[in-house]
Formats: structure tokens, sequence, C-alpha cells
């Protein structure tokens, strides 16, 4: 494999590997998160989700896709367009 | 397929309680039950007169001196009290706790009233001074508890607890106070026995129930005999003095707490409860002091 | 009088489910996005986009969502850098759909998801199937994700012919909830792309056949009691085989006000290195442009503005109202500006004009 993929998939290796260490200090810690269902109200607002808008997140997505370089981040199997 | 209804039985707020739910699974039966008995704990805890860190003993202890900032759970529970103390003409107050230091159950004697003078002059809801968030008690000796619809508020919240986790079927019943979920996993209504005033053992009645709540003050559950007359620990706080006009009165209501606040005021207006009841709306069962049924189900 | 012990008990917290318990509810939208923008002066592109989309819960554990974009795109796009000519004006519709199907069980989801998407140059269809699971107290969820698609690229100038791109990419991520007003999302996700890259409508444009892109996106929403406001806050760092690194945070705070009112005012920075084969505007001495100096007829090269270095900034606002218990709509307006120099942490790719865009959006929501 080339030099580039080799580190790439050594930065991938590592982003998942600080990720899944993170997660478990997470669910370590006593009182971070431990969070009761009936206190759960303010969590259940759409505004505390990650979603949004979905037709306005998406244009917005697209948007960004098509004037800049990066793209996705947040999901799979968006599909591909001439834009870019 | 029928769910198998999984019981789950403990001692809270000074009664035995029992949570009754069926669920495919009886491991999440016996998971969701363990959080429903957490809810009933934290309220326990946190407005239990009998525990010196709880938020009704912190009011209690700066009587006389500051101002207590609540918060919002406290503050609706005060505003219910407000709204009780209202509906019932003064009757349901729930700075009247202080009196009872008068009386002591164990023995059967009639408080003086050398004792029972310097109680009422403790009592007084609209003494209870509110701005807000915050509670103060003007003279010190005043206290205010939650013990007149404590357990049946922690009834509803369990139950709805449960209902939010995705139970269908089956009730809270903390101490005779009960709060429904759904009914028996086949659909059919449970029967519960409303029980006999003066038999522990018996019941009197047994009405379907498959939703709502259903609550009952009695004269049974703490009180003495004394030369044919029963004193029991629901007092008038005008006069200190318990009623007796009523043995036991049973309200069916959306809410248990609603059903449990009716029920009492109905005592405590004594022989005027009946009209109260009536006008009400509600379902009823009321057991006078001569042991004659008067009952309602609409 | 028992009336109002009734209607008072109601007020309490938590002595009654509410009517709505996820995933139960539909949801019907509607949304409209004018887009333009200008470079030099001079108008470039502009976008007309209706799209609709539909969630249905179905059978109580299944959940289906379907979306439709019309795109109709024209305008001039240049040709190389930043220069516009009368042939490079074009006017394309571009039409797409998508559904998903999400399972959901105790504690988790599974969804699987297709989309196409076709102009008259372009056909795309694409398969997706993403996975979640929560802890035992649905404080952390951690989420898993793969996706294909297949595009199918035949430009009108036929400098190529039955093209094709295939790229895959896969996502793991966690969302931990911290308290009750706080949650926090990581996402990583890795897209692995084969086939051809390049832009047919742009001179001399030639890209590798291979490009693997990586990101990392955190995200944080924090609910501020004080106001009953909320803060969402982003940083997506990416990267990939271009050479290309890039970092965008946003912000928005989302301020309820009375009346079922609602301004949520958002900002975004955006900031990206160049790819390594991007050429900037400085042309051969004897070919002249768009010819790079020292042009021989062979290697990766593009002269095209999104792959250069340049900083980028979003403001926008959003004012929504819910109407009543169904009803909600929106509009939001954001401007766009993006410049070479204005790049952070090393110079951005010189001599290309700023590029300035707006967006407006107008959504209407019914649930059902």
């Amino acid at each position: 494999m080339s030099a580039a993929t080799r580190i790439s998939l050594r930065t991938t290796a590592r982003a998942l590997l600080y990720m899944a260490a993170l997660s478990a200090a997470l669910s370590g810690c006593a009182d971070i998160g431990k969070v009761q269902p009936w206190e759960k109200g303010t969590l259940a607002r759409p505004e505390m989700t990650f979603g949004g808008n979905a037709l306005q997140t998406r244009n917005d997505d697209h948007i960004y896709t098509s004037r800049e370089a990066a793209s996705g981040g947040a999901g799979v199997g968006g599909g591909g367009c001439g834009c870019n | 397929m029928v769910d198998r209804v999984h019981r789950t039985v403990f001692e809270a707020m000074a009664s035995h309680c029992e949570i009754r739910i069926a669920t495919p699974d009886p491991q999440v039966a016996a998971i969701l039950a363990q959080q429903a008995v957490a809810e009933v704990r934290r309220i326990e805890t946190r407005y239990s007169r009998y525990r010196p860190d709880s938020v009704v003993s912190r009011i209690n202890a700066a009587a006389g001196d500051e101002w207590v900032s609540c918060d919002a759970e406290t503050v609706a529970l005060l505003d219910y009290a407000n709204t009780l103390y209202l509906s019932s003409g003064g009757l349901f107050d729930i700075s009247s706790g202080v009196l009872r230091r008068a009386w002591d159950f164990r023995h059967a004697q009639v408080p003086s009233p050398e004792v029972l003078t310097p109680l009422l002059a403790l009592v007084g809801w609209r003494r209870v001074q509110r701005d807000g968030d915050r509670v103060h008690l003007p003279q010190a000796g005043m206290e205010i508890d939650f013990g007149g619809f404590g357990k049946e508020y922690a009834a509803d919240r369990a139950a709805t607890l449960l209902t939010e986790l995705g139970v269908w079927h089956g009730y809270v019943n903390l101490g005779g106070d009960m709060r429904f979920i759904g009914p028996q996993p086949d659909g059919e209504p449970w029967m519960i026995g409303i029980q006999d005033p003066r038999d522990p053992e018996g019941s009197v009645a047994s009405i379907p129930v498959s939703q709502g709540a259903l609550a009952t003050s009695g004269d049974y559950e703490r009180y003495f005999d004394l030369d044919g007359q029963r004193y029991c620990h629901i007092l008038d706080p005008r006069s200190g003095m318990p009623v007796s006009h009523w043995r036991s009165v049973s309200v069916l209501a959306p809410l248990a707490i609603a059903a449990g606040s009716c029920a009492t005021i109905a005592m405590l207006k004594q022989a005027d409860g009946l009209d109260f009841l009536e006008q009400s709306g509600m379902s009823y069962l009321a057991i006078d002091h001569a042991g004659r049924m008067r009952h309602r189900r609409t | 009088m028992a009336a109002s012990i009734l209607s008072a008990a109601l007020l309490l917290p938590g002595v009654q489910a509410h009517a709505e318990a996820p995933p139960a509810n539909g949801e019907i939208s509607v949304n409209y996005m004018n887009y333009e923008d200008r470079q030099s002066g001079l108008q470039r592109t502009t976008v007309h986009s209706p799209s609709l989309s539909i969630l249905a819960p179905v059978a109580g554990d299944w959940a289906l969502e379907g979306t439709v974009v019309s795109d109709d795109v024209s305008g001039a796009s240049p040709r190389y850098h930043t220069a516009i000519s009368g042939a490079s004006h074009m006017h394309d519709h571009r039409d797409a759909a998508d559904v998903a199907a999400t399972r959901y069980f105790d504690r988790g989801t599974l969804t699987v998801g297709g989309a196409v998407s076709t102009e008259h140059d372009y056909f795309s269809r694409a398969l997706s199937v993403k996975g979640s699971i929560d802890s035992e107290s649905k404080n952390t969820s951690w989420s898993l994700g793969l996706g294909r698609s297949d595009d199918r690229i035949n430009p009108v100038n036929l400098i190529v012919v039955n093209e094709t791109k295939r790229t895959t990419n896969y996502l793991a991520g966690v969302t931990q909830i911290l308290g009750m007003n706080d949650i926090v999302q990581l996402t990583f996700t890795r897209t692995l792309g084969e086939g051809y890259f390049n832009d047919p409508y742009k001179s001399l444009d030639n890209r590798p056949r291979e490009r693997a892109e990586s990101s990392l996106l955190a995200g944080w929403n924090h609910h501020l009691v004080a106001t009953d406001g909320t803060a969402r806050l982003s940083y997506r760092y990416y990267h990939d085989t271009y050479g290309i690194r890039a970092h965008t945070v946003t912000g928005e705070y989302v301020q309820p006000l009375s009346n079922g009112w609602s301004v949520t005012p958002q900002a975004r920075l955006y900031t990206q290195s160049a790819a390594y084969f991007y050429y900037d505007p400085v042309y051969d001495a004897q070919l002249g442009a768009p010819f790079p100096p020292g042009y021989n007829g062979s290697g990766y090269m593009s002269a095209d503005q999104r792959l250069s270095g340049f900083g980028a900034v979003t403001l926008g606002m959003k004012v929504s109202k819910q109407l009543d218990k169904l009803w909600s709509v929106d509009v939001k307006f954001d401007a766009y500006q993006q410049r070479g120099s204005w790049r952070l942490f090393h110079g951005g790719s010189p001599g290309l004009d700023a590029l300035r865009a707006q967006t407006i959006q107008l959504g209407v929501n019914r649930a059902w």
C-alpha cells in the first residue's frame, strides 16, 4: 500500500483508540452521565439532539461540500453529485 | 403470548409497598421495577421530615430565621399544598404536623388544652411566607411536611416513570395508595379490595380498576380507642382534635395525589365531606362511623 | 373545588406520561432554498432547491423516512481559478431521493438506507447501514455505520465517457450524556474512494484516481438554565490524501422566546490547506493561462479554487415559530465569504478573488 494510505491507516487506528479510551473513561466516571430517566426532560428537546432540521442541514452540508474540499463527518452513504 | 406479572415488594414511607408490572421479558421487569423503587426512595429522601438533610427539614430548621430557596419540584409541591388549603376551606394544612407532638398513639391518652394550645399557635399555612422560589416560616417551632400527600405523589411519579419506560400493564401500590399503569396483561382490570376499616384482614368491597388511581384515607392507620371512641391521626388543624365522622374514604381519580387529597379532605370535612365528594364528580366509597357505606361510581 | 385539585395535581412534574414518547411521532417537512454566489463582482451560481421529507413511524418498532430534492442550478462556473467566460455558462437540474428504514430495539437501532441522485451528466446511487447501541442507563450510545456509493459520470463535453467512481465510507461514533443539561458526541468517519475524481469542466484538471479522507467531529450541546437557551458547538478536523487539512468550528445558540418563537444566531469558521497538486494562478511564461509554469502534459494538477488554501466565515440567523402543537415554520439566512487570506495558521493560496454567497431557506413542518 502507498505511504499515504499507510499513514492514513495509522491515523485511523490512533483516532479509534483515542475514542475507545475516552468512551471507557467517560463510562467509568462516577458522577458524569449518571442522569436518571426522570431527569432527561431537557435532553429530549430537539435542540439538544445532534440532528437539527434534516432538510436544512442536508442543504447546508451540500453547499459546503460544493465550495470546500472537506466533506462529511456526521453520516454515511449520502451518495455523490456532480457539484464537486 | 401473555406477559407474566412481576411483583416487587418493599418498605418505604413507613408502609408496605408493592409494584406489579408485566413485561415480555421478566428480567426487564425486575430492572424497571427497581428504577421505580429508586424514584420512591428519592422522594422519601428529599421530603422525609425524619432526615435532617431533607428539603423539608432544612425549611423547618430555618423557621423564625432565614428564607430558604427551593428547587422547582419543591415549589410545585408547595403550590399544590396551597391549592389544597384553599379547596378544603383551610382544613388541609401542611403546617399542622406540629400537633403530632401532642398525640402519642401508643398510649390511649387525650392531650389536655395546656398541651394543645401552644402547638395550635404554631399552625397556620396562611402565615407561611412565600416569594417566588423562596419560603419562610415566620416563627421558630413552625413546621411543614408533605406527609399528607407524599406517598400519593411518589406513586404517581413511579407509575409515570414506568409508563415512560414502556410498561403497559401494572400498578404501583404504596401503603394502599395506588396508581395504575394499565390493566392485567390479558386486558382484564385488576380487582382491588377496599380494606374493612375495622378488620385488617378483611375487605368491604372489590372494585375493578385498570387505569387512574385509587387512594384511601382512614382512621385505622394510627389510632387508639378510648371509652368506645376512636382517636385517629387525622387532626382538625383548628382544634387539634381527630376527626371522627368517617371510618374511611376511598376515591378514584386520574392521579393518586388528587385521589388521596380528596379522600383526606372528605375525612377532614366530616359530615360535609359527602357534599364535597358528590360535587367532585369522582367515584368514591365512604364508610361512616357507624359502618354505613355511601358510594358513587361515575 | 375538586376540579381545581385535579388541575393543580396535573401541574406537578412527572405525574403523567407525556403523550409523545419516542419514536412515535411522524413529521412531514417542506423546505425551499435559494442560493446565490458572486465573485469578482459577477454573479456566479444560482440554485433553487425545493425539497420534501416524510418521517413515518410504522408498526410501533419501525420508522420510515423518505426525502426528495430537486435542484435547479444555473450560472457560470470558472474553467480554471476564478476565470469566468461566456462559454462556462451552464444550466443543470438534479433530482435526488433517498429512503431509510430504521428498526428500534430496546437498547439500540438499526437503519438501512438507499439514495439515488441524477443529473444529465452524473448519476449516483448509494446504500448504507448504520447501527447504534445504548448502555443500560441509555446515557451512552455507540454507533457504527457503513456506506457505499457508485457514481457514473458522462460530461457533456465528452472529455471522458462512462467514467465511474466508487466510494466506501465507515463511521464510528459515541454519544455521551454528561448531565441533565449537557450531551457530547464524537464521530470518526473514513471515506475511501477510487475512480474518476477530476472535474471534467475544468481545464487541465487531473487528480489521483484514489482519495482517502478521514474526519473527526466533536459536538457539544449545552442547555443554559438561566436563559432556557441551548448552545450547540462543534469542531471537525479533516484530512485526506490530497494533502488537504481542514478545521471547521461551528457555533449556534438557540434561544426560545415567548409564544413559540425562537431565534438561532449561528457562526461557522472554516480553514483548509491546499491540495498538493493545486497550482496558484501563475502561468507558464510561454504557454500562458491556464498552463502552470513548466507544464509538460503530465502529472496531477488542478486549478480548482475549491482545492486551494483559504479560510471562510459564515454568519447566519434562523427564526422559527411553533404555530400550534403540529405546525411550525422557519426561515434561515446565511452569508458566506471565502478568501485565501483568511486561511488560519498559514498563508492561503494567493491570487483568487473572494467568493461571497448567501443562502435563504424557508421551511414548513407538520407533526403527525
